[in-house]
């Protein structure tokens, strides 16, 4: 009632208001609202969650989940979607052990060059990964959805082909002692590898040609094409860096799991998007930003640990994110409504 | 040959060239082809038997794949469809074992199968309707809170002890020789077939698929038209979800898993468009009856699972390429 009298007086006061909203949105106020009230709860709750140790799960967790998500956004920018990453992260997972197995009957006693080498290959199948998702996408103007189901269904089927689903074990100790358990500064390796990314992508969207140019073709193609962007080409780059980022959380994973595994990353298409999507980043595209999907990442992370620690059945853990994906998106619909009335 | 009576006068009308009406059936003739090829490897692929085996699995899927086809059409998605169907087969089954498991408790059992379904579809339309969230987006969360549930309802576990005459009857039971599967698949087609066709909410779904604003303009009232697909896509996957119930006599949590990807491709295969707006149930009979040949003749001569699904994806993604070109033209 007393709005309504307002708006009535001050004819300032509605669009004065909706700015206030605007900014609130435009600043990723749900997902920081979300991250704050997740980890004060979890906190409160159940102090174990403070715990340094426990902190320190988190952050790894986070890391692990924060550059898959990263990839997810950048395709999503570009006006596009990945379905394959949990694949591309299962296949990658697989073939970074395989290389190592067999490097090391090859070059015994050089641990670090067979590491590099099966990071170097890894990333190379990832970027492959992505440059046939982006050629089918692109060439062809398909899907994107269909594309990358369908490249899950074939990169499933390999990894689980030519591994049997049986992990693959023989990986080198000092890359499990290194990467997966090592720490730097009294932080993961891991969770620096994750920040390191994260900044690449800030600086990448806010200072290159580049990014850019994958906000422009993921808004509006032809309006992208007609002021001179190649956009078969930016969609080309954003979905190999989308698969090179997919590929190194395979890497990163082999190294926290201590072996190749072809039955990871099931669900994380459905927790990228949900990152992503949280983090405010627009299933139409052209709107996204690394900083929120990370503070999103951080808070899927969070309520996922929370629930482990009150010892919920991970069964209902899917419940909790499905919930969280519709609820954020609902808030956001409702908060648009409002207004655009 | 009543494929052909249908074709040919349209053929006449329009001034189609062979090469055109090659290409109008191109999705029956690669299934005759894929038939004969698979044949030549292994003849018992082309046996009578093997016939009524691939009609028999491809009624279940071209229940899924039509169900799915309610809400392309729209343009939208529902990625739940599989959960819902391990879902549904878990809580009819509970429903039926709790009424005694007699013959009697079966309409327990498709009563809650109803509510259940009916219940997941109406969340489903108004979050995607009513307030506009994005379909690829709640169906996927909806999904996963479906499948919450049904890993968790019977404890995980098989629910066993339905009624005697649930399998009979609507597995086994084959009135004039044909199983009981393919005709509620048929009287379905038979049924969403008219619908599409015949009806005002029908022809709203085209229309809504293909333009939505003109849909608005039109004076279609979008929002109940499009709960209702989401509701009418959902009570097809428990329909097929109680078939498959009556087929393995148990209620299963894991019954629905690749059924998702399963029906989109079936669809997608028939040429049923994401976009939507264009192809219908036919279409999504006919793509669920290619990629039941395929898998069958895979399995005939013995092709590594995994490899399935590989060719699985290739298949996909060949399909909306050669769709494609159509759309150009």
């Amino acid at each position: 009632m007393s709005s309504e009298t307002a708006t009535m007086t001050v004819a300032n006061a509605p669009s004065h208001r909706a700015s206030r909203l605007d900014r609130f949105l435009m600043q990723g106020g749900i997902v920081i609202t979300f991250l704050v009230v997740a980890v004060v709860a979890t906190a409160l709750i159940e102090p174990r969650f403070l715990n340094r140790l426990n902190l320190l799960n988190v952050m790894r967790n986070f890391a692990l989940l924060l550059i898959p998500s990263l990839a997810q956004m950048l395709v999503m920018t570009a006006g596009g979607f990945d379905l394959s990453v949990g694949a591309v992260v299962a296949a990658t997972s697989v073939v970074t052990a395989a290389v190592m197995l067999v490097g090391s009957g090859y070059f015994p006693g050089m641990e670090l060059v067979v590491i590099l080498a099966s990071l170097v290959i890894a990333l190379g199948a990832g970027a492959l990964v992505g440059l046939v998702n982006a050629g089918l996408v692109a060439t062809f103007s398909l899907s994107p959805f269909m594309v990358t189901l369908a490249m899950m269904s074939v990169l499933m089927g390999i990894a689980l082909y030519f591994t049997q689903g049986i992990p693959i074990y023989g990986v080198a100790d000092s890359f499990i002692a290194n990467v997966g358990r090592g720490q730097f500064l009294s932080l993961p390796i891991v969770l620096w590898v994750g920040l390191a990314v994260l900044a690449a992508c800030i600086v990448m969207q806010r200072f290159t040609a580049l990014g850019r140019h994958i906000y422009a073709v993921g808004s509006d193609q032809r309006s992208a094409r007609l002021s001179g962007v190649s956009t078969g080409r930016t969609l080309m780059v954003a979905y190999m860096l989308a698969g090179l980022l997919a590929a190194l959380t395979g890497f990163l994973m082999t190294s926290r799991l201590g072996s190749g595994q072809s039955t990871i990353g099931g669900t994380l298409a459905l927790e990228t998007i949900a990152a992503a999507v949280i983090g405010g980043v627009s299933l139409r595209g052209g709107v996204g930003r690394a900083e929120l999907v990370a503070l999103a990442a951080l808070f899927l992370s969070v309520i996922a640990n929370a629930m482990n620690l009150v010892q919920v059945d991970s069964k209902y853990q899917t419940l909790v994110l499905g919930a969280v994906l519709i609820i954020a998106l609902a808030i956001e619909r409702l908060l648009l409504r409002k207004r655009q009335s | 040959m009543s494929m052909e009576a249908k074709t040919q006068p349209m053929a006449q009308s329009s001034g189609l060239s062979l090469k055109e009406l090659l290409r109008a059936a191109r999705l029956p003739i690669a299934i005759v082809v894929v038939l004969i090829l698979f044949g030549l490897v292994e003849p018992r692929v082309l046996s009578l038997g093997n016939f009524r085996n691939i009609a028999l699995q491809a009624s279940y899927l071209a229940i899924f794949a039509m169900a799915q086809t309610m809400v392309l059409l729209t343009r939208g998605f529902d990625l739940s469809l599989g959960y819902t169907v391990s879902l549904v087969s878990v809580a009819a089954s509970m429903a039926m074992v709790a009424m005694g498991g007699g013959d009697a408790s079966i309409l327990y059992g498709v009563g809650a199968a109803v509510l259940i379904a009916g219940a997941i579809g109406l969340a489903n339309g108004v979050l995607i309707a009513g307030i506009g969230i994005n379909p690829l987006v709640t169906t996927l969360g909806m999904a996963n809170m479906v499948l919450a549930f049904a890993s968790t309802i019977s404890g995980g576990f098989p629910v066993t002890g339905l009624p005697k005459g649930l399998t009979a009857e609507f597995a086994q039971g084959s009135p004039l020789s044909i199983p009981m599967p393919i005709w509620i698949a048929a009287l379905a087609f038979l049924l969403l077939f008219l619908t599409l066709k015949a009806t005002r909410f029908g022809r709203s779904l085209y229309i809504i698929g293909a333009n939505p604003r003109a849909a608005v303009a039109a004076g279609i009232r979008t929002v109940p038209v499009l709960v209702l697909a989401y509701v009418l896509c959902a009570l097809l996957a428990a329909l097929g979800a109680l078939l498959l119930t009556a087929r393995t006599g148990s209620g299963e949590p894991n019954l629905g898993g690749n059924l998702t990807l399963e029906a989109i491709a079936a669809a997608v295969v028939g040429g049923v468009r994401l976009s939507g707006g264009e192809g219908g149930v036919g279409a999504a009979v006919l793509g669920a009856l290619f990629v039941t040949v395929l898998s069958n003749g895979m399995n005939l001569v013995q092709i590594d699972g995994y490899l399935q699904q590989i060719c699985l994806g290739v298949i996909i993604i060949v399909s909306l390429i050669v769709n494609r070109d159509e759309a150009r033209r």
